[in-house]
């Protein structure tokens, strides 16, 4: 394990300040304490974000939304009945996330940030592309875990489940840095890892994430989170789906589909969304989306299932919805 | 008491028979009848070290901190296969803390498994040993790893089976990568096959399971100038005494080995490896203790697995008869130097007239197997039984039917000796009134939701178990009378030291709590290792022995004080009974002052003509998702024909601890090694997944319960390895059962479920 | 490796069992580490060492948590509990009376972990329902499989502390 020092900062400009200056954000730490005792980071310093006041916690205000502070710890969220009658595919997402002593530590904002977990991407003794190498091993390699759609140079998968979840809530996320806030939508954070970009994440050096929001709008779809794992728990999803739609007379509106999983990002399909639009998510129309979802799919030699899998996960997930 | 003689013994242990040179003295005793329980044998007991687990303050290996102790790592080689051709350590050697480094160029030479180098010039596996560093702390040391240059010349390798035993692959072995691992043959099953009214012929697939025993192989080593003191995580004291002395060259006597609490070993630690021979020498050089402990990395690339196979079963049958079973397998052996092989089921098991099987090992780039829990009886029977419930298919036989038509045989068919007891009937009908085994319907039945289908299957199991010579027991009293039950074999969580201590407190006429057991120490008489089986069966009957021993001269001593005839005494649970008066033993033994009195017993060797054997059946009930591929598995019961049930307690929990494993073999453990790079690519237990507490069904467990009066004076035989055998082939049964698809590779993961269905058209 | 000298150590000042410790740790060492080698808390397991396997549960500020995963200077200021802490003048906590009770164990080697997650559980839940038992020690691998017994334990654990 590299040698690092330690800040743990009250203020949230001093933490933007250190981060301006380099310094790497530890929040629960369950990846990041990972990644440098593989060799995989080599932070110089690290920042303790979890001494901030205010980044923690989440609340509503009518008519705005759900405000969740980035340092929330994942149980949380998970365990707040309250929370669970608002947006109760939250709750979905992070039953099956991790384990308990993770969620009891890991926050929302690492969870979202969290780096993939290619085998060859986690070992430190092979030089794949993403840590700055030639290639990528998994496509004549072992990839059963890998994505089937959306790869580049790069075949990870995104493996968060709060994250599809989230954006099919139409979540968006408070950026903050030294410089200043912005906001962007919680789906353009993640971006696939392609020709310059060795990197999972959009955020900009000297940047965190504050906090999520979900607009009031969505808090009136409802939602539903399906995930696949080869044993009962404590897996990453092999695939997952995130669907949330508004039904009216039987007819779905502002539906979206978000599997994980598969991609190197959370991958959404306009296109198959749009397609769903006043349907009575009937099993056809369910099956159709889903083959527009996964359309342009080329799976490496292992993981082909993950297709089969995700066309029915999709049925499931939507079909739940009209129920 | 009787003259002192020296015989042979001939006794099972792995599926393999080994005769020995055994000295006896004095007479046994007769195993007690059926239903005679005593205080303590047969009723349930939680563990007499339960309180040190629960409060963390058993020490284990890992926890070991000896004042002056130094810290060892090993370098491992990240190639499949390469020479070394040099090794710089002058900047680890100059690195403040370090004490010493060992590599190829510099190591004295060492005799280990077979070979006479500790570190290869042809390192043959990714994690082989190339070097080793002695340092003040364990993140020095394995820093220090990362400052040695090695120089590699890289070498083509192979770590598939299948891809090594084609006559394509780099000969990794001078003589070809594929060697005989043994074959059997009774009758003649060509004919057979020719002759049959139906056949089969199916080809089946293992993967490599790895033990992820909780706590890593480890040891800590201590050298003082004349002799070596060695604290492993192992299975077996004597075992690891016996490589060790001869790896340093050192007598017996220099070496001894403790192991008082351990962290799991399912076969892996039966043995000792590398680390502990390094340990020692860095110790026996410095003068200071030494502790080398594997990391989880480690653990799985050096340390031990069970084989992939590869095996073909072609079955006859004529009429309701199975006329014919030819068997023919492939297991990666590693670097191993042999083979678990997979026929021991299909050369036994059944009443089959006609039986032929051939193994091979096959030599690939990956580290060494291991025995794992049952080795090659699980893989075997994973394979020969799916085969069994194909053929029933294919005839239209029940296939719990068509088992019992080959059950009935009271003779080993290998060997024609008699079972001492067999009741592997009767695990049958247990199990299918258990399971509901009536209400199966060919196809399966509807299951609790859309796109579910449910079904039920069953398999057999056969194992040994019946433990043998040379095991001792001592047993001598402290001044309050407490019995001090000393024993050479060692706890690796089963419950050995709760059973022996229940025998012991039986046999005196002690409670429980009289009775302080010592083992893991190579300063007690020889007792055997804990694998096989056999463990039990072994030192039980010496402590029966010893204890009555033990017994005799207490009463004889209690007479002398109380002033009245041994023949007028008893003792009742730590309480000197005469006529009319009760005396605690304690008060009696403080008369004695320092005196005290000293039992012995031996095991005695197992009769000659019996062949001593283990029975059981799984049943299981499962529901299979038809569209995700995903497999339920609600319900197993297991039924076992073990002989008598020392502590039904420890007992059920070895058996639902078997069945977790098996459920893991059977649906999610493989190791997945990339070919290209000859890595193991989850050598961890994020993607290697183990069964977690949601992945437990409903597990029912029976004992026959029999006692087997034949085997020995307990009447015990093992039950280590039953509860695996069995249970992977069950839940097969049962998905075929479910879903009219037969999934012929285990682990059972989603990507083949969903292949099986789709090839039967379902999904 | 970033460097290869001593690291700067630091002052932390944390509750261990109820008891007010100061430490001088660096940075970089887990609690894990801290507690077996530093303090020499051994009961505290290492197994994985990468969050995988749950033999080093303890409690900080009473939640499960994996220690191998927590560094020790993030533990400033926090409560800090191993399975050392648990019994009170010789008397087991429920849980580890249970865990005897129902042979919750082979090795014994999660034990500690395992009893850690439940007596976590239970201070959230008083009457957990078997799932919620089964879910708590999710993150707990048992590798000789006594789960069925463990989840017996907690489930006997719970009613015996009402």
């Amino acid at each position: 394990m590299s040698l690092f020092s330690y800040t743990k900062p009250r203020a949230l400009s001093e933490a933007l300040r250190l981060l301006r200056g380099g310094a790497t954000a530890l929040a629960g730490g369950t990846d990041l304490v990972t990644l440098v005792r593989h060799g995989v980071a080599r932070p110089e310093r690290l920042v303790d974000l979890t001494g901030i006041e205010g980044l923690r916690g989440w609340s509503r205000e009518k008519g705005k939304g759900i405000r969740i502070g980035a340092l929330t710890p994942l149980a949380d969220l998970e365990t707040s009945a309250q929370l669970a009658k608002l947006l109760p595919i939250v709750r979905e997402s992070l039953r099956d996330a991790a384990t308990p002593q993770i969620r009891n530590v890991g926050t929302v904002g690492g969870n979202l940030l969290q780096r993939n977990r290619c085998w060859y991407f986690r070992d430190e003794g092979v030089p794949c592309w993403l840590k700055g190498g030639t290639r990528c091993f998994a496509v004549d390699g072992e990839s059963r875990y890998h994505a089937v759609v959306g790869a580049h140079e790069c075949w990870m998968v995104s493996p968060s489940d709060l994250a599809p979840a989230l954006i099919a809530c139409d979540a968006e996320i408070e950026v903050a840095s030294s410089l200043g806030r912005r906001r962007m939508k919680l789906a353009d954070l993640f971006v696939a890892p392609q020709g310059k970009r060795r990197r999972e994440h959009a955020l900009r050096e000297g940047e965190l994430v504050a906090a999520v929001r979900v607009p009031e709008g969505a808090l009136e779809r409802r939602g539903t989170y399906l995930k696949a794992m080869e044993r009962k728990a404590w897996s990453f999803a092999i695939v997952s789906v995130a669907a949330s739609a508004r039904i009216r007379e039987g007819r779905a509106r502002d539906v979206r589909v978000v599997l994980g999983g598969v991609a190197p990002v959370p991958w959404r399909v306009a296109a198959a969304e749009k397609q769903l639009e006043g349907t009575a998510l009937d099993d056809n129309a369910c099956l159709a989306a889903a083959d527009t979802l996964l359309d342009g799919a080329t799976p490496l030699r292992d993981n082909g299932y993950k297709v089969t899998l995700a066309r029915e996960l999709v049925r499931r997930a939507l079909r739940s919805l009209a129920g | 008491m009787s003259p002192l003689r020296v015989t042979k013994s001939r006794d099972e242990f792995e599926g393999e028979i080994y005769e020995s040179t055994v000295v006896v003295e004095g007479r046994d005793l007769a195993a007690p009848r059926d239903g005679a329980a005593g205080d303590e044998v047969g009723r349930p007991r939680p563990r007499v070290d339960g309180r040190a687990r629960v409060t963390g303050a058993a020490v284990y290996t890992h926890d070991l901190h000896l004042a002056g102790m130094l810290h060892a790592a090993i370098l491992r080689s990240p190639y499949a296969r390469a020479r070394v051709k040099r090794v710089d350590a002058s900047k680890a050697e100059a690195l403040p803390g370090v004490r010493g480094v060992l590599h190829r160029f510099n190591a004295p030479e060492v005799e280990f498994r077979q070979e006479k180098a500790l570190f290869r010039d042809e390192v043959r596996f990714l994690g082989d040993e190339v070097a080793a560093v002695v340092a003040d702390s364990e993140g020095l040391a394995r820093y220090a790893l990362t400052l040695i240059a090695v120089e590699y010349e890289v070498l083509p390798h192979v770590v598939d089976l299948e891809e090594a035993a084609s006559p394509r692959a780099p000969k990794i072995d001078p003589d070809g990568n594929v060697h005989d691992a043994g074959s059997y043959t009774r009758g003649d099953t060509r004919r057979a096959l020719r002759e049959a009214e139906a056949t089969i012929d199916v080809t089946y697939r293992t993967s490599t399971q790895m033990h992820n025993a909780l706590e890593t192989h480890g040891a800590v080593a201590s050298w003082d100038g004349e002799r070596l003191t060695v604290w492993e995580s192992t299975q077996s004291v004597f075992g690891v005494r016996n490589m060790l002395k001869d790896a340093l060259g050192l007598a017996p006597a220099q070496v001894r080995v403790l192991c008082e609490h351990m962290g799991g070993g399912f076969g892996a630690k039966l043995g000792t490896y590398k680390y502990a021979v390094i340990a020692s020498l860095f110790s026996m050089r410095l003068g200071r203790p030494v502790r080398c402990v594997l990391t989880r990395r480690e653990e799985n690339l050096a340390a031990g697995n069970r084989s992939a196979t590869l095996q073909r079963l072609r079955l006859a049958s004529s009429g309701d008869r199975i006329t014919a079973i030819e068997h023919e397998t492939w297991s990666n052996s590693g670097q191993g130097r042999w083979a678990a092989n997979p026929t021991g089921p299909t050369n036994t098991l059944y009443d089959v007239a006609n039986v032929s099987s051939v193994a091979h090992r096959v030599t690939t780039n990956a580290g060494a197997l291991s025995a794992f829990r049952a080795p090659g009886y699980v893989e075997g029977t994973f394979a020969l039984e799916s085969a069994i419930d194909e053929l029933a298919l294919r005839i239209g036989v029940d296939p719990l039917a068509l088992r019992r038509r080959h059950a009935r045989s009271r003779t080993d068919p290998r060997t024609g000796n008699r079972y001492s007891l067999k009741r592997l009937l009767d695990c049958y009908t247990i199990g299918a009134k258990e399971i509901g085994w009536s209400e199966r319907r060919a196809g399966g039945t509807r299951g609790s939701a859309p796109h579910r289908r449910r079904g039920l299957g069953m398999a057999s199991q056969i194992w040994g178990g019946g433990g043998g010579p040379p095991a001792y027991a001592t047993v001598h009293f402290e001044t309050d009378g407490t019995a001090v039950l000393r024993v050479g074999v060692q706890d690796i969580g089963t419950g050995t030291r709760t059973a022996v201590a229940q025998v012991c407190a039986d046999e005196i006429g002690l409670r429980l709590d009289q009775v302080r057991v010592r083992l893991g120490d190579t300063e007690a008489p020889y007792g055997p290792g804990s694998g096989g089986s056999v463990t039990l069966a072994s030192i039980g009957p010496a402590v029966r022995l010893a204890a009555h021993d033990a017994r005799a001269k207490v009463l004889r001593a209690a007479a002398g004080i109380l002033e009245v005839r041994a023949q007028e005494l008893r003792l009742e649970r730590g309480m000197v009974v005469s006529e009319g008066a009760r005396t605690p033993l304690g008060d009696v033994m403080k008369k004695l002052d320092n005196s005290t009195l000293i039992g012995t017993g031996l095991r005695h060797p197992n009769p000659d003509g019996l062949a001593l054997k283990t029975f059981g059946a799984h049943f299981a009930r499962v529901e299979v998702d038809l569209r995700t591929g995903e497999i339920f598995v609600e319900k197993i019961v297991a039924v076992h024909d073990v002989g008598r049930i020392v502590n039904p307690l420890a007992a059920a929990s070895q058996v639902q601890g078997g069945i977790v494993q098996a459920l893991g073999f059977a649906l999610t453990e493989e190791r997945i090694v990339d070919r290209g790079l000859g890595r193991v690519m989850n050598a961890n237990l994020e993607w290697y997944e183990i069964p977690t507490a949601m992945d437990v069904p409903e597990i029912v467990v029976r004992f026959v319960g029999a006692p087997d009066r034949r085997a020995n004076n307990l009447g015990a035989k093992g039950l280590g390895e039953p509860p695996i055998i069995p249970a992977a082939a069950a839940v097969a049964n049962a998905v075929a059962n479910a879903t009219g698809a037969r999934v012929r590779h285990a682990p059972m993961t989603r990507a083949r479920v969903l292949a099986a269905l789709s090839m039967a058209g379902i999904a | 490796m970033a460097s290869q000298r001593e690291p700067a150590a630091v002052d932390v000042s944390l509750r261990l069992n109820g008891r007010d410790v100061t430490l001088r740790v660096p940075a970089h060492r887990s609690l894990l580490d801290t507690l077996r080698d530093t303090l020499g808390l051994t009961g505290t397991k290492k197994v994985c060492n990468e969050g995988d396997c749950g033999a080093c549960t303890v409690l900080v500020d009473g939640r499960p948590v994996y220690s191998c995963l927590t560094l020790a200077v993030a533990c400033a200021g926090k409560h800090v509990e191993t399975i050392e802490g648990l019994a009170r003048d010789g008397d087991l906590h429920p849980v580890q009376q249970a865990f005897i009770d129902h042979d919750a164990y082979q090795c014994g080697f999660c034990t500690p972990g395992q009893v850690m997650s439940l007596v976590g559980l239970l201070r959230e839940n008083a009457s957990p329902s078997e799932d919620e038992v089964r879910r708590a020690v999710s993150g707990n691998l048992c590798r000789c499989g006594a789960y069925t017994n463990i989840v017996a334990a907690g489930l006997a654990a719970a009613k015996a502390k009402r």
